[in-house]
């Protein structure tokens, strides 16, 4: 028992004086695992990718997570939000292969902070890039400093002030993309394991009863994740202010309902 | 990172995040970096661990950014693409049969229109015929019924005739006999020597007296 316990130890959550804690082989493992799934579910769901009418289980699954992603993209950023499906729907289906992976297994990959937080810093990095092309360097960062105030003071004022506070704010979206995602994928399973010391002594294990509610969590949380990147994409994609200047009234309403998405989830 | 970058020129960033072996190389520089980070920097991390009570470890971020730079472009070209592709060809092969259907209708409606319009110009053009066909029997009728009249006027006018001079003819007869029988029996009255020529005139005056007379 030592000897599995010594050698499954990188790869299994282990418990030492309260603290649960997975290494970086553990992690790593989880990870390739949660690859592998998803690797071997679409390579399933490519069978019937010729058919006329798709009639794999599996594909249509995925046809379905690729037609929400895609109109979540095309609601959320525009016509020209088609392109960013591929990054999103990878992201979809590594998060929600890994929440699941925490449903029956002591850990997974998005019950980790370093890994959440490496998703969160290549999204909000992607989303940097994508503001810096299409709005170049200089009218990216000024996108930060807020819009036009009109009057000069209170440019010089209040305008730094929008830029610092907004860049503090894309520093702490890594942060709340991260903490949110560890917070309800490893408050489950602290939940589950609190509720099973519940019933240790009648050998019921009460945190099973969690699992429905695990799994609603599983797909809200790579919702949330998914959403909040394209409204991230599509407040820096977006050429100006709906106050400013916009071409239309659906984009107008298409920004505003971006900022409401996003005031909600946070 | 995403099939949009093709479009864009080539600047550092494309050059790196387009060339998929370049990706890869860096992926996996990436996760042996966070290997090394995690391995041998693992109390500073338990030490923010313990400060903040979030169990970080950057190494994991360092790798996680390796895994994602390499599964971006794979997940895209191995299903993404291809489904979205399959979808696409899907829906416009769909589009095509609805249009293809739709064409069909229009054409089977303006059938149905010039079938209509041909049955009711062959309905119009077969109650004319019958019309004319029935007025055409009508005037043969009439033709018909009015010869007939005319021979049957003819045939009784002939047959009139006939009995007008059958009757005189019989009247005829019937006076000749009624005059001999007379003149037998003056003869046997009267005897003999009378003039037999003067006698046969009175009585024929006589006969003719009595034939006005009826």
């Amino acid at each position: 028992m030592e000897f599995l316990a010594g050698n499954l130890a990188p790869f299994i959550a282990s418990a030492e004086k309260g603290e649960e804690h997975v290494g970086f082989v553990g992690i790593l493992t989880y990870a390739i695992f949660v690859l592998i799934v998803i690797f071997c579910l679409m390579a399933y769901a490519k069978k019937g990718m010729n058919l006329r009418v798709f009639k794999n289980p599996i594909l249509n699954c995925f046809e379905q997570l690729y037609l929400f992603i895609e109109k979540m993209c095309v609601g959320t950023i525009g016509s020209h939000g088609r392109k960013y499906v591929s990054i999103l729907m990878t992201f979809w289906m590594v998060i929600f292969a890994s929440n699941v992976c925490s449903l029956f297994f002591p850990a997974a990959p998005t019950a980790d902070v370093g890994f959440n937080l490496g998703m969160a810093l290549i999204a909000i990095g992607y989303v940097q890039y994508e503001g810096i092309k299409t709005n170049g360097f200089f009218g990216h960062l000024r996108h930060f400093g807020g819009p036009n105030l009109g009057n000069v003071l209170l440019a010089i004022l209040i305008n730094p002030l929008i830029f610092l506070i907004e860049i503090v704010s894309e520093v702490l979206k890594n942060v709340s993309l991260s903490l949110r995602l560890y917070g309800n994928i490893e408050g489950g399973h602290l939940a589950a394991s609190a509720m099973n010391k519940l019933g240790e002594g009648i050998y019921v294990p009460f945190g099973a009863f969690l699992i429905p509610i695990k799994l609603l969590t599983c797909v809200v949380q790579a919702l949330i994740f998914t959403l909040l990147l394209s409204v991230y994409i599509s407040l820096v994609t977006h050429h100006d202010e709906p106050e400013v200047d916009h071409e239309s009234a659906d984009e107008k309403e298409r920004w505003e309902s971006g900022k409401i998405a996003e005031a909600m989830i946070h | 990172m995403s099939e949009s970058h093709h479009e864009t020129k080539s600047g550092p960033f494309e050059l790196i995040f387009n060339n998929l072996p370049v990706r890869t190389v860096l992926g996996l520089v990436l996760m042996f970096g966070g290997s090394y980070v995690s391995k041998n920097y693992q109390e500073v991390f338990e030490q923010i661990s313990h400060q903040y009570g979030v169990p970080v470890d950057l190494g994991k971020t360092v790798a996680t950014f390796g895994v994602f730079l390499i599964i971006f472009p794979l997940v895209n070209i191995f299903f993404i693409k291809p489904l979205a592709d399959a979808i696409g060809e899907r829906n416009s092969t769909l589009e095509q049969t609805f249009g293809e259907a739709e064409d069909l209708k229009v054409q089977m409606q303006k059938m149905r229109s010039e079938y209509e319009a041909r049955l009711v110009e062959t309905e119009a053009d077969a109650r004319q015929k019958i019309e004319a066909q029935i007025k055409e029997a009508q005037a043969l009728r009439q033709t018909l019924m009015s010869e007939a009249a005319q021979r049957a006027d003819e045939l009784v006018a002939r047959a009139t005739q006939e009995i007008e001079a059958e009757r005189n003819r019989v009247l005829t007869s019937i006076r000749t006999q009624v005059v001999d029988l007379a003149l037998s029996a003056a003869e046997k009255v009267i005897a003999e020597n009378m003039n037999t020529e003067r006698n046969r005139k009175l009585v024929e005056d006589f006969i003719s007296q009595v034939e006005v007379a009826r």
